[in-house]
């Protein structure tokens, strides 16, 4: 049975995609973050639309196509993710 | 002893609460997560509970001495005390558990209006025992999806909060038996085992929101 995952498991997924697993260091291609995410095109422009709105990845184009890295910021909403993660893993939780 | 106790339990109550809640607002704030927003607001409930009856009890003892205050006080402070355990309930998707016919849910706010501040006391003490036990069995069995210790340790005071729960709404039957202070032993264990495991999270690492600071 597939795991479900809230929306924040899935932001939380696209930033460590960003930050840890990149293939070229220009950044992520939408088609690589779809795979890594593994969530539909439309939803996943919604999401990187909001992340790089709130300064959490740096969009940048190369080569006629948008990559995305992961910004200062997105690196400490990631450090934050990981803690309170582990927080509401003991109430049994997922945040 | 009984009135030590008591203060001891509703201090420790009152510390933990508010520990836990300002945890979970800092990552609320962080992360924006609802479920971190819930455990806040159960959280601060709970040390709003332990607070009211607290200070209430000390008013009434060194300053009002009126004897008639008492009783009115622990029951608005359970109340506060069951919110707080109904959102920890709720994080676990209990809104699943609730009537949804329209006759049920009004006549379930009825009985409120029929009794007396003790009634009410004891309905609020089971409500919240059901609480508890429901959300230490939800964290048991998300130990064993995760083998996260932690979650051991919270269930373990979630089940002695809802003992201490019991045994305090129990004690109506035995009034002068030593149930009630036992009820109040096994609620401040239960206290201490909740806030273990949450005072291991490495809160210094973290850049906090700047509105917190």
């Amino acid at each position: 049975m597939a795991e479900y995952r809230t929306h924040m498991k899935i932001i939380g997924d696209i930033l460590y995609t960003t930050r840890d697993d990149l293939l070229d260091e220009e950044g992520a291609t939408v088609t690589y973050l779809i795979r890594k995410a593994n969530i539909s095109h439309s939803r996943i422009s919604r999401i990187l639309k909001t992340l790089v709105s709130q300064g959490l990845l740096e969009q940048v184009e190369s080569d006629g196509t948008n990559k995305y890295k992961i910004s200062n910021s997105g690196r400490e909403f990631l450090q934050a993710y990981k803690t309170f993660s582990s927080f509401a893993d003991n109430f049994g939780l997922t945040i | 002893m009984e009135f030590l106790l008591e203060n001891i339990l509703n201090l420790v109550g009152f510390l933990v609460g508010l520990a836990i809640g300002i945890m979970s607002l800092v990552g609320f704030r962080n992360t924006g997560s609802p479920t971190l927003f819930r455990l806040t607001i159960a959280f601060l409930s709970i040390s709003t509970g332990f607070f009211v009856v607290w200070a209430g009890y000390t008013v009434e003892d060194f300053i009002v001495k009126s004897g008639s205050l008492e009783r009115w006080i622990q029951t608005v402070g359970i109340v506060i005390q069951t919110v707080g355990y109904f959102f920890i309930a709720f994080s676990h998707s209990i809104k699943s558990f609730f009537p949804k016919s329209r006759y049920f849910r009004s006549i379930g706010i009825m009985p409120l209006f029929l009794v007396s501040s003790v009634q009410i006391e004891h309905i609020f003490r089971s409500v919240s025992f059901i609480l508890l036990a429901y959300g230490a069995i939800e964290t048991i069995l998300s130990y064993f999806e995760n083998k996260n210790k932690g979650a051991i340790s919270v269930a373990t005071g979630l089940s002695l909060l809802a003992l201490g729960e019991f045994l305090g709404w129990y004690s109506f039957v035995f009034p002068e038996s030593l149930l009630y202070p036992i009820s109040m032993a096994v609620r401040i264990g239960g206290l201490i085992a909740l806030f273990i495991p949450v005072s291991k999270v490495p809160l210094t690492r973290i850049k906090f929101d700047k509105d917190i600071e």
